[in-house]
């Protein structure tokens, strides 16, 4: 199997994985977002709120690292640039979700 | 090495239809989608660090700017919900038909919004 056909598959398969979580996560924020400190810490301190929304920023990391590396791939005509543009999205793309995932494991 | 496969053409030289509306701003939608993942991110780990270093986040997000931002970001979640279903879709072979194509375009467009609503009504009253 080739690169690219790795690349779809996965694309796709996070894709579909991001679907349900975006629904769950969207619902949820908007009932928290404008309350204060303790009722969002409440949502945050649950270990289901932990464990989805941990699987939610790694997804949605993936995902977009995958997506907006097509869009430089479409729009980026020079290859150093556009090495440097990917490398940075996917550090990027590792750096803050664990960032998240370890301070919001301590809350 | 200069890398010899061709560059999308630039999207103004298009012709505009539902299918390329649809399409684009399922890029835009998904850039600022990463945007706002980043901002929750930051929201997150602020509420590690005590009530004091959230308070500026709380005071944003209660004001009326920080609800239209809430409000778009639904939006924007509402719109690639809907667009990666249609290329699910299609992916699986379905849906390429230029009416077919057109209907599930303004679907993804309309639902959107409607979508935005339904998410806002069960957020905030049955949470």
């Amino acid at each position: 199997m080739i690169n690219a056909t790795k690349k779809w598959i996965f694309l796709k398969i996070s894709g579909a994985l991001l679907v349900p979580l975006m629904i769950w996560f969207i619902i949820n924020f908007i009932a928290i977002y404008d309350q204060d400190f303790n009722a969002v810490k409440i949502f945050f301190t649950s270990s289901v709120s932990k464990f989805l929304f941990s699987i939610f920023i790694i997804n949605a990391y993936f995902f977009s690292a995958l997506s907006i590396s097509e869009v430089f791939e479409d729009y980026i005509k020079n290859d150093k640039i556009k090495n440097v543009a990917n490398k940075l999205l996917f550090a990027s793309g590792v750096v803050i979700p664990s960032i998240t995932i370890i301070l919001i494991s301590t809350i | 090495m200069e890398n010899k496969s061709p560059l999308s053409p630039h999207i103004q030289i298009y012709k505009w239809h539902i299918s390329s509306l649809v399409s684009i701003s399922h890029r835009i939608t998904g850039i600022i989608n990463i945007i706002g993942v980043t901002f929750i991110c930051v929201l997150a780990s602020l509420l590690s660090l005590g009530e004091s270093n959230y308070e500026m986040t709380y005071l944003f997000l209660s004001s009326q700017i920080g609800k239209f931002l809430i409000l778009g970001l639904t939006w924007s979640f509402s719109f690639q919900i809907l667009s990666e279903i249609r290329h699910l879709i299609m992916d699986l072979g379905y849906g390429f038909e230029l009416k077919t194509s057109k209907i599930t375009g303004l679907i993804v467009i309309c639902g959107s919004i409607v979508l935005t609503v339904t998410f806002y009504l069960i957020g905030k009253n049955f949470l």
